[in-house]
């Protein structure tokens, strides 16, 4: 999946780079948004009451 | 080719075609599960591991915001006169409004050390608990238990009394994500010492009560006579089911004088 996507990236080499990079952060800020979200219902609400 | 043949390769071909079919959807079902165990693996991870790195790294600076704020902080004194009979003291100012117990008390009035209220996200206390290893070099307190504030480990609950003076003092705290200070608070037994300091001193409670209610459950929020401390925390580990309650009362402290004669 990860080289199909790589290959759908336009633009010459380092365009795609930068692109690749900027995707890839931008997918783990969502990703840790939603593991926190997830623990938060899942496992951990910080003990509050009420 | 003739008819016959023609038969034949197809009879040769559908079932490996078939079965080009079934290796496409098992390799589809296979990087799945891939995917699928990567993703949980980095759930578990990362609630574990980076939560708590990122709790970590606050506490350091939460510690000098809290030593800052203790530079910052008022502490005005309230005068407070014990009642001989209903045991309830009057209170004031320092401003000359104190001093109005009722009319004919001759009991000597006592001073009660007051801080001012910390900002909403404000490291202002640091709580320590000798018996557990997590807590035994302190965890930063910050004011509130939002989503933000509880990120740093542990909350105070706004409108519930600050350590070291009358009422019921809230923390909440993580007991699994985000530096997990309240992992082993299972482990208090009634008498286990809980220190508290805040810009006012050192404050020491003894645990008295444990209870594991529903996270709804709000009398354990509600205020107290005496000073207690009441800190919470998510119960069974790695479930938000319920709450874990350690209810612990002032044993020590700058006002212990004080509100022990308010009683």
């Amino acid at each position: 999946m990860i080289k199909r996507i790589w290959r759908l990236l336009p633009g010459p080499l380092s365009v795609r780079v930068v692109q690749a990079v900027v995707l890839t952060v931008v997918f783990l800020v969502a990703l840790h948004f939603f593991y926190d979200w997830l623990g938060k219902w899942l496992l951990d609400q910080g003990g509050t009451v009420g | 080719m003739t008819d016959a043949e023609t038969q034949q390769a197809s009879a040769i071909a559908a079932p490996a075609l078939r079965d080009r079919g079934a290796l496409r959807v098992l390799h589809g079902l296979g990087w799945t599960f891939i995917y699928l165990g990567v993703l949980t693996l980095g759930f578990v991870v990362h609630q574990l591991v980076i939560t708590t790195w990122f709790a970590q790294q606050a506490q350091s600076e939460l510690a000098l915001e809290r030593v800052a704020q203790w530079e910052q902080t008022e502490i005005s004194d309230v005068v407070v006169v014990p009642s001989a009979e209903s045991g309830n003291g009057e209170s004031g100012n320092d401003s000359g409004q104190g001093e109005t117990g009722s009319a004919g008390r001759s009991a000597t009035p006592l001073i009660l050390k007051v801080e001012s209220q910390p900002e909403l996200g404000t490291a202002f206390a640091l709580i320590r608990i000798p018996k557990l290893e997590r807590l035994r070099d302190g965890w930063n307190v910050v004011e509130g238990v939002r989503v933000v504030d509880l990120r740093n480990g542990a909350g105070h609950m706004p409108g519930t009394a600050l350590p070291g003076q009358p009422g019921n003092a809230v923390i909440s705290g993580h007991r699994t994500t985000w530096g997990q200070p309240f992992h082993e608070l299972n482990e208090l037994d009634p008498g286990d010492r809980i220190e508290v300091d805040t810009a006012l001193g050192t404050s020491i409670y003894e645990v008295r009560e444990i209870h594991v209610v529903a996270p709804t459950e709000l009398w354990v929020t509600e205020p107290r006579e005496g000073a207690w401390l009441t800190l919470t925390t998510c119960h069974p580990k790695f479930s938000a089911r319920q709450r874990y309650v350690v209810m612990a009362e002032l044993v020590f402290g700058p006002n212990y004088d004080v509100i022990e004669a308010m009683k």
